[in-house]
């Protein structure tokens, strides 16, 4: 890093795109410090300049540092100021400057490698100070290190908060506290070294509509504050200063992913609605407090799917009843009066939670997960449930159980939400005596099940991911066999149709809360239409989408198209007749096919 | 110089021409960096080269680095070497300072 030898070179880089969108800028780094600082050597006739850098960066230091005391004097007073001096005076201890520049000189280090060397010797002797209060102390000497290096390093702003200028914020990782207070107006796009779809960076980019690519390897070695980046957020490509025609390469995508952005959100406050009138509800799923909005701003109503792993798996200890009560009341109250599916523990598989220990099993998917997990551990199951019917009475509750395969699971649960609902009237507690139960869809035996447990329950939820992983008997993380999990095939059409018919016949309602709804573009969704689901529940960000392509077909066409569809054996020819369908009835939704499908 | 020579010629420096005091750290959680950084304020008043030794190690006071990373802890026995023009002046300041704990009270 930091080294000229890469300027001007383009670099490409491959990650995980998790929120769409193109951004074309430059680069902001959180946390600069913690990237490597090389030990590049410096020429002879570089000295002097290097020393005058190293002086600039300590004036720029003491300018920051001084603001930061006036800041801190208006907002907590004068006393609370004060120690801000011993930063300051940290800032022009002199040992620190002249081993500094002796080191430039001699040794021919740059500036940042220097200051590291020279407190090193500082930082550890307080490693080896008995008196815990003394070494503590180190943190206000790592304080003034690192805005130094920044500075030195080009960067003047520290934290995503302090960001004044329009940037693509790039990170090692980007945790809750790194994102606290930031202006969504001045981040163009995320990127980062480690994450999934469901790392925290992933979860507020989407929520704020801001383009994000994660899970880039190695990236921040390559990167330095200032440089100018792309970040696609579609394909999941990351170029690293680009060269002039790739920059406009990407502007013209930039403008076209606008302007359907644009045209999308217009449908905001119209119903999603087939052209022949078929009614279709939509919503949104969601992780966190703070994408609730979205879920609104982006014209979905309600949300159809709460996951609560999140919550979950970022406590150091199971939560209890009062902090999930508290939780859950927000969320109910902020979406009221829409409803909202908490969707109970879905912890296992690839969601594990440090607190409940070392699990290894042979295969976690097919192992103790979701109700599985929570019917073998009641208290954690009975402490949701109390919270959930607590905010209960805050708004419009529903409960959802995942990974249901059999029968007893059910009527165990169920058996469980009844004792857990008399207790809480037992105990003058206000709640909703009549919420809504329902369970996901996402095993083979729950479709075969369907009809018994449609009895049983107030509503069905398919969850599309699980079910093609199940029914196809492949893993969605191995891509040697990746051809097998296709939401398209036949075989997954066919389970949904039976699922919405067993559902029909008793009278329930039957949604979808997977990535078919918006797998390849308006190819997933022309079936769901076609079968009559109820509810469809995506993220925020993808609604828009799926409202436009509900509202430009009819039901009826595309009943037809299922019952074409129900009668071919591959996937290939699902795709054939739903591509053909598009391109001779309804070439207006060309657009959402991806050209990989045409072929 | 032989590095032995040095050693006795700072010695003698040190016995016969330095000013030198003995002081206890009387403050509950020892010299920490915000008194570090008051007893830098202190020795920069005087023109005189202020240094402290604990056990053996001997470093420059006007550095609150160097201070900081003695880890003087309470309890702790420093000895201060003033030396210059106005070195009476700096001992007797530095005495009482570290007598009356900084000033700092019970904290």
């Amino acid at each position: 890093m930091f080294s000229d030898k890469f300027a001007g070179k383009e670099l490409i880089f491959n990650g995980i795109p998790v929120s769409p969108g193109i951004a074309i800028g430059t680069v902001f780094v959180v946390h600069l410090d913690e990237l490597a600082v090389t030990d590049n050597k410096i020429d002879e006739d570089e000295v002097e300049g290097e020393i005058e850098k190293f002086r600039e960066a300590l004036r720029q230091t003491g300018e920051e540092l001084k603001k930061v005391k006036e800041t801190l004097a208006e907002d907590m007073g004068d006393e609370h100021a004060r120690i801000m001096d011993t930063h300051l005076m940290i800032l022009a201890d002199n040992m620190m400057i002249k081993d500094t520049e002796k080191c430039i000189k001699t040794e021919k280090a740059n500036a940042a490698y220097a200051l590291g060397k020279v407190l090193k010797k500082t930082f550890e002797s307080f490693a080896r100070m008995d008196d815990q209060y003394l070494s503590e102390r180190a943190e206000d000497i790592h304080d003034v290190k690192r805005r130094i290096v920044r500075n030195l390093l080009g960067q003047t702003q520290e934290g995503l908060k302090e960001l004044r200028r329009k940037a693509v914020v790039v990170a090692k990782n980007l945790t809750p506290s790194d994102t606290v207070g930031f202006d969504r107006k001045y981040v163009e796009a995320f990127v980062s070294d480690i994450g999934g779809s469901t790392s925290h960076a992933a979860i507020i980019a989407r929520s704020h509509g801001i383009p994000a690519v994660v899970g880039l390897g190695n990236f921040t070695h390559n990167v330095r504050p200032n440089d100018n980046i792309i970040v696609d957020g579609i394909t999941g490509q990351v170029v690293l200063r680009p060269e002039k025609n790739t920059i406009k390469l990407y502007e013209n995508a930039r403008e076209k992913f606008k302007e359907m952005e644009k045209e999308l959100l217009t449908l905001k406050d119209y119903p999603a609605i087939t052209l022949d009138e078929r009614k279709f509800e939509l919503s949104g799923n969601v992780e966190t407090l703070d994408e609730i909005d979205d879920v609104v701003s982006h014209g979905a109503k309600g949300i159809g799917l709460f996951r609560t792993e999140y919550f979950f798996i970022t406590s150091p200890s199971p939560p209890g009843e009062e902090t999930q009560y508290r939780y859950y009341r927000d969320v109910v109250k902020q979406i009221a009066p829409e409803s909202v599916i908490i969707r109970t523990l879905d912890v296992g598989g690839d969601k594990i939670a440090d607190w409940i220990g070392n699990i290894e099993e042979a295969n976690p998917f097919m192992g103790w997960r979701g109700i599985r997990f929570t019917l073998s551990r009641k208290d954690i199951f009975r402490s949701q449930l109390r919270a959930i019917y607590r905010a209960s009475a805050h708004g419009n509750v529903r409960i959802m159980f995942p990974m249901i395969s059999v029968m007893e699971e059910v009527l165990t649960a169920k058996q469980i939400c009844n004792e857990v609902k008399e207790d809480l009237l037992k105990e003058r507690y206000k709640i909703d005596e009549d919420v809504k139960i329902g369970v996901m869809i996402e095993t083979p035996s729950a479709v075969i099940l369907a009809r018994h447990i449609a009895k049983e329950v107030d509503f069905f939820s398919i969850g599309s991911n699980d079910l093609v992983q199940y029914t196809m008997a492949v893993d969605r993380g191995n891509s040697r066999i990746s051809y097998l999990y296709d939401p398209l095939h036949p075989v997954i059409i066919r389970s949904i149709r039976d699922t919405v018919k067993a559902a029909r016949e008793e009278g329930i309602k039957v949604g979808l809360c997977g990535e078919m709804a918006v797998s390849e573009g308006a190819l997933g969704m022309l079936p769901l239409i076609g079968m009559g689901l109820d509810e469809i529940s995506a993220p925020s960000y993808l609604i828009p989408e799926i409202k436009k392509i509900i509202r430009s077909v009819t039901f009826d066409e595309t009943r037809s198209l299922v019952r074409k569809i129900l009668r071919r054996a591959t996937a290939s020819e699902v795709r054939e007749l739903l591509c053909n369908f598009i391109i001779e009835k309804r070439p207006e939704l060309k657009k959402f096919i991806p050209k990989v499908s045409l072929k | 110089m032989n590095p032995s020579l040095r050693l006795d010629r700072r010695c003698k420096e040190m016995n016969e021409y330095m000013k030198k005091i003995k002081v206890k750290v009387v403050n509950e959680n020892g010299i920490h960096l915000r008194l570090a950084g008051e007893l830098v304020k202190n020795c920069s008043r005087f023109k005189s080269d202020v240094h402290i030794e604990k056990d053996f190690e001997r470093i420059n006071a006007k550095s609150i680095l160097s201070i900081a990373s003695l880890g003087a802890e309470y309890g702790a026995e420093l000895t201060i070497i003033v030396d210059g023009q106005d070195e009476d002046q700096a001992v007797s300041l530095l005495a009482d300072l570290f007598k009356s704990g900084f000033s700092e009270g019970t904290e």
